[in-house]
């Protein structure tokens, strides 16, 4: 099945911006970002189809994955 | 400080050492003090509210208010972003509705810190105020520190970092602090900062100051004609014991720094990365706090800027985050240029597309014209756009020059015109420029502090901060980060976590190493550095209780727990549909939050405080 996913910031300029991901049935975020080769601690915030998720949901065909990096401030 | 590097479960077997500087008659009184507890042991605002606390001040411009340097536990240690200074006092800026002042501390970096402590002081309480502009050099002496209060008039009029420029001719070895026009102005400019150096400054003669920006604390240092503060010292670079270098190694690889650190560093680049963050979610400021959904936020991404500019990252003495962008112009051949100023997400925002401003060589020239005049960006960008937003609605009167969105040239003559003194509507900040217009719904501050860059529609967390909305209260990101937006997880988020961003503020250290102050990181550094072991349960502790007493000096300086608890009207009142985060800031919300909050802070408050005499 396929996704689309979206990198941000950082991410973004260390990978791409957007592309389309091959992944299994059943595939859990977790191991999406460990494919793309990002350090889980990069990832700040994982949203699917907009609305924020944890590492260990499943994605479905054509689900948009968006990573953003840990924000910060103060 | 000394100590007999024994666990100091008595706090009084450590002593600080305390200068009482009268600026009337320029006496200054040393004495070795021992800790009462471990709020005074860890220090910054923890050890300055507990002497603020023992003062009944009715306004920040009283001979009575003192303003109060000091530094934090690892302040001058070579434990990494160990710099940091605390300027602690009643604001001019922050009031309750009974009129009397809050309790502020603000802080930055530079070498400033370092020198001070190296000096052999750890605080400086400056009573009264001079009859004529003065500057103070601290010093280390033969028999311990010294202090001396000289003429400033060659001072007056001087930026802030034309002050520093000028101080350093003629001391060596010194970092400096330092007050804008705007601090010298502080009856129409209650937002001055305090202007640090660094030694990037020093060295280059461009204006890569750092400040201490929060609450008017130069506003106050210039009501006591206090211009400019010396710190003159050999440097006394502690020596790096292979336990600090493993606990610096420690710094920079824990995940909690590296979204500070350079891009080049494999890093996030800093807080400007929460720009295309927040613009996932439509949360960017814009307009007043009030996004529309649109784009044009994006000509401030990063790699947009560097189109423009020569971003160099930098940093502090010897700090390996290095979370300074500064933005140079490029020259005709490519080279470059000159400083065009510091670009990081607070400034770049609020003078950015939160004026409408969306033109990054602009907004680089308005922030470094608040910058040289020594103004908090954060409080003069925010009362800005509130006026940027009265004049759009009401184009029949608009107030001032006139401006509207997106005006820059008028902006600009607004920032020049408040750091002068001309314009005090702006410069008294937006709580009292509202109050005098009538329309205080969209008028962006919490107790009469500005708001930073981060929508109050997404941190009812702002009501509880105490000195500042994102500096105090660690919750500005919990929803864009995390989703969470049920009573249950933001009563769990302030009552825990959210205070304990405080911490940082007593120790002497940056926020921006990341991790939670009860981290073994922190208790190695204090253990290492020194000579202390405190467990992590008591630094965690401790720094409750200070943030506790804070929010108890606020309800005794007069601020209503229910009714100056409270965001903006506008968020509750017409929620913005443009932003895709979950809205659930209601009136009732709020209500539940404040009663809960308060049903768990209360009882731990009581006793913090000593009781006033009369
Ligand atoms: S983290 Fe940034 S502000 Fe803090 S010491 Fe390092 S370079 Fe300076």
């Amino acid at each position: 099945m396929q996704i689309r996913i979206k990198l941000y910031a950082s991410l973004r300029w260390k990978l791409f911006e957007e592309a389309e991901w091959e992944c299994t049935p059943g595939q859990k975020i977790a191991s999406i970002v460990e494919q793309l080769g990002l350090p889980r601690n990069d990832v700040g915030t994982v949203l699917v189809n907009g609305l924020h998720a944890a590492w260990d949901e499943m994605v479905q065909d054509g689900d948009v994955l968006s990573l953003l990096p840990r924000m910060g401030g103060g | 400080m000394s100590d007999n590097k024994m666990m100091s479960t008595d706090p009084a077997s450590v002593v600080y050492q305390r200068c009482t500087i009268d600026l009337a008659t320029g006496r200054a009184d040393f004495a070795a003090v021992p800790c009462r507890n471990l709020e005074d042991v860890l220090g910054g605002f923890g050890r300055s509210f507990q002497i603020l606390a023992e003062r009944d001040i009715a306004c920040a411009y009283s001979p009575k208010n003192p303003l109060i340097l000091n530094s934090g536990l690892l302040t001058g240690t070579s434990v990494m972003t160990g710099m940091r200074s605390y300027f602690s006092g009643y604001s001019p800026l922050k009031q309750s509705g009974t009129g009397r002042p809050g309790a502020m501390w603000s802080t930055g970096s530079g070498n400033f810190g370092n020198k001070f402590k190296w000096t052999g002081l750890d605080e400086v309480i400056f009573e009264n105020r001079s009859e004529t502009p003065v500057y103070a050099v601290l010093r280390e002496g033969a028999n311990g520190p010294e202090v001396e209060l000289k003429p400033a008039g060659h001072l007056i009029g001087l930026t802030g970092h034309a002050k520093i420029m000028a101080l350093a001719a003629e001391y060596p070895d010194a970092h400096f602090a330092a007050i804008g026009p705007a601090g010298e102005n502080w009856q129409n400019n209650y937002m001055g900062a305090v202007v640090m150096s660094t030694d990037n400054e020093l060295k280059s003669g461009e204006p890569k100051s750092r400040f201490a920006g929060r609450g008017g604390m130069g506003s106050l240092m210039g009501y006591k004609n206090l211009l400019a503060i010396v710190a003159q010292s050999p440097d006394k670079l502690q020596k790096i014991t292979p336990e600090i270098r493993d606990v610096n190694r420690d710094i920079l690889k824990s995940g909690g720094s590296a979204r500070f650190q350079p891009t080049s560093q494999g890093g996030g680049g800093g807080t400007w990365a929460n720009i295309e963050v927040l613009q996932v979610f439509h949360a960017v400021p814009l307009n007043n706090f009030r996004p529309k959904g649109c784009d044009n936020v994006e000509r401030l991404f990063r790699d947009e800027v560097e189109k423009e500019f020569d971003v160099a990252t930098e940093a502090c003495h010897r700090c390996g985050i290095r979370c300074h962008n500064n933005l140079f112009h490029k020259n005709e051949d490519g080279s470059r240029g000159k400083l065009a100023a510091k670009f990081d997400f607070e400034p770049l925002i609020l003078f950015g597309s939160n004026l409408g401003v969306h033109n990054p060589k602009e907004v680089c020239d308005l922030i470094h014209r608040c910058d040289l005049l020594g103004m908090d960006a954060i409080s003069l960008g925010t009362t800005i756009a509130y006026l940027l937003d009265y004049n759009e609605r009401h184009p029949e009167a608009p107030v001032l020059n006139g401006a509207v969105f997106g005006d820059y040239d008028k902006i600009a003559a607004l920032i020049d015109g408040a750091g002068r003194g001309l314009y005090p509507e702006l410069g008294r900040g937006v709580k009292r420029l509202s109050e005098a217009l009538g329309e205080t719904a969209y008028a962006m501050h919490v107790k009469g502090l500005e708001l930073p860059a981060y929508l109050p529609d997404t941190n009812p967390g702002y009501i509880f901060a105490i000195a500042g909305g994102h500096m105090s209260m660690g919750t500005h990101m919990m929803l864009a980060k995390e989703g969470k937006h049920s009573l249950d997880e933001w009563v769990q988020a302030i009552t825990t976590g959210g205070l304990l961003q405080v911490g940082y503020d007593m120790i002497g250290l940056c926020k921006f190493v990341g991790v939670g102050i009860g981290h073994d990181l922190i208790v190695r550094a204090v253990k290492e550095a020194a000579g202390l072991e405190i467990a992590s349960a008591d630094i965690v502790a401790s720094v409750r209780r200070a943030y506790l007493r804070g929010l108890a000096l606020e309800l005794r300086q007069g601020f209503h727990e229910h009714e100056e608890y409270t965001l903006p009207s506008q968020v509750m009142d017409d929620p913005n549909h443009k932003v895709t985060l979950p809205k659930f800031i209601t009136h009732d919300f709020l209500a539940q939050l404040r009663e809960r909050v308060w049903s768990i802070f209360k009882p731990e408050m009581e006793g913090l405080l000593p009781v006033l005499e009369g």
